[in-house]
């Protein structure tokens, strides 16, 4: 009954549309852009805004689309079905991108891109349908298990399936959608185990 | 009581003089100066070289070199001024040893980054003055090298005696009293070039001051550790000058491509630029995954 109301009730996707405004907001801007990149000196003298704020940045049109359709879709069916923590999700998944690369990629001086947000939310979201039913629940566990097989074989291979198709001027990294899942996975089960200690607050 | 006044009047007229050299020999400047100008474009009559569009291909061959000083030329070299030379710590500021040992240093910390295959340290032997890039065409060949890192300095030291310097009177002060101070101004210089193209692609200098005091007797010797100290704090600013200068010079191969074009070598999967990037085959499975769920959602 409650999942039906989710449905029915229509919520306006607040924050995937800001985070998607801010996104096309800065690549046309290259003042914002040079700011707010990730650029491992300027981090490493004091700017830390750009640990966060790297993931806002992107470098190219076909980058910035890609990362946006799949942000705009996976966020607006959180926000429509109301899954909570979804704010929480993609900020603590850009803070740890940023602190993460920035310990374990010495030699990465910038890094921009929502990849890895996006993979956060796409899990986020496939998690959450794992506790529904019907075939909603099946498609959200084939999209898991691609997601999770993608990561491994681009982990494994050291580079992203995009290589075979792009000319991007930048290198893929994977790590960040690593990141991203196991950002998704722990703050899933937060809030699982949130909603059973308080079952009033459902997921 | 006569002989024992014109004992002390020949001791002092003896003497006088020798205080005064050795009080003499303790102020002045020295002065040990490369140049990449001098190096590259010796003949000023020669026609500017245009440089082309520089093309790196990554992963970088990258050659680090100190250029050689031009003491023919006159300007340059080493200089010194006042005083007593061999109390100036002699006509070499760098040897040859300290050179490769500051070179290594340098080539140590951009090792790490996964666009620079390889750093090739260049005695100095292999730099004529004056080679111009015809010597660093040489170099390329010899080394296989894409891109130099041509090394410069140019070390002032100056020496002044302080008050404590009247000790120098009782002959012993010149050993125990530290009445010399040392001024030790040092700056390297990196000028990074792609030989091929003869574009400059980026600077970065590093500099230090020093300042010490000597006994007069020990003061070639302290003069020389402020030196290779000073070469040695140069160095450290230049490295991370130079760092700095690498990440705006990414930014500016970003922003200009028709000036700097990018190539990267088959199987070649690392650099300095990461990009978070959904691929499209996912981006193709999630449009069909949200496509399903908005009819799901017209149809409820």
């Amino acid at each position: 009954m409650e999942a039906e109301a989710h449905l029915t009730a229509v919520r306006f996707p607040v924050w995937t549309l800001v985070i998607c405004a801010s996104a096309v907001l800065i690549f046309n801007s290259p003042e914002l852009r040079t700011l707010l990149i990730y650029d491992r000196a300027a981090i490493t003298h004091g700017e830390l805004w750009r640990l966060v704020t790297g993931n806002l940045v992107h470098l190219s049109n076909t980058h910035l689309a890609y990362d946006l359709v799949a942000f705009l879709i996976a966020g607006t069916i959180i926000e429509i079905r109301c899954y909570r923590f979804f704010p929480t999700l993609c900020l603590s998944a850009a803070i740890l991108i940023g602190i993460i690369l920035y310990g374990v990629e010495p030699g990465m001086y910038f890094y921009a891109g929502l990849s890895g947000v996006v993979t956060a939310a796409i899990t986020y979201l496939c998690l959450h349908g794992l506790t529904e039913k019907g075939m909603w629940r099946w498609l959200c566990a084939a999209m898991l298990a691609g997601v999770i097989a993608k990561i491994g074989i681009e982990l494994m291979l050291d580079q992203s399936f995009l290589l075979s198709v792009g000319t991007e001027e930048f290198v893929p990294v994977p790590l960040s959608h690593l990141i991203g899942t196991v950002t998704a996975i722990l703050l899933f089960l937060m809030s699982l185990s949130a909603s059973l200690e308080h079952p009033k607050n459902a997921l | 009581m006569k002989r024992t006044n014109g004992f002390l009047l020949i001791a002092f007229l003896v003497f006088l003089p020798i205080i005064a050299l050795i009080g003499g020999c303790a102020t002045g400047t020295t002065k040990h100066a490369t140049s990449v100008v001098d190096y590259l474009f010796p003949d000023t009559k020669e026609p500017v070289v245009t440089p082309g569009i520089p093309v790196l291909t990554l992963p970088l061959r990258v050659g680090i070199a100190f250029v050689p000083s031009d003491s023919t030329k006159g300007g340059r070299g080493s200089q010194f001024r006042g005083g007593f030379p061999p109390f100036h710590g002699g006509a070499l500021a760098l040897t040859e040893k300290r050179k490769a040992d500051l070179m290594q240093e340098v080539a140590n910390h951009f090792k790490k980054y996964s666009f620079v295959k390889e750093i090739e340290i260049v005695p100095s032997a292999y730099l004529k003055p004056g080679g111009s890039f015809a010597n660093l065409d040489q170099i390329r060949t010899m080394y296989g090298v894409d891109i130099i890192a041509l090394l410069s300095y140019d070390q002032v030291q100056f020496t002044d005696q302080g008050k404590l310097s009247l000790t120098y009177w009782t002959i012993v002060g010149a050993y125990v009293i530290p009445g010399e101070k040392n001024d030790t101004h040092t700056m390297i210089d990196a000028v990074v070039y792609d030989i091929t193209s003869r574009k400059m692609l980026f600077r970065a200098p590093g500099m230090s001051h020093i300042k010490g005091s000597a006994t007069l007797v020990n003061l070639s010797e302290e003069l020389r550790a402020d030196s290779d100290k000073g070469f040695s704090d140069a160095a450290k600013e230049m490295i991370v000058n130079l760092d700095d200068q690498l990440a705006h010079f990414k930014e500016k191969v970003k922003e200009r491509p028709a000036e700097y074009k990018v190539v990267r070598t088959p199987g070649y999967t690392g650099g300095g630029t990461g990009g978070g990037s959904i691929d499209p085959i996912s981006l193709m499975l999630l449009v069909g995954f949200g496509g399903y769920f908005f009819w799901k959602q017209k149809r409820i």
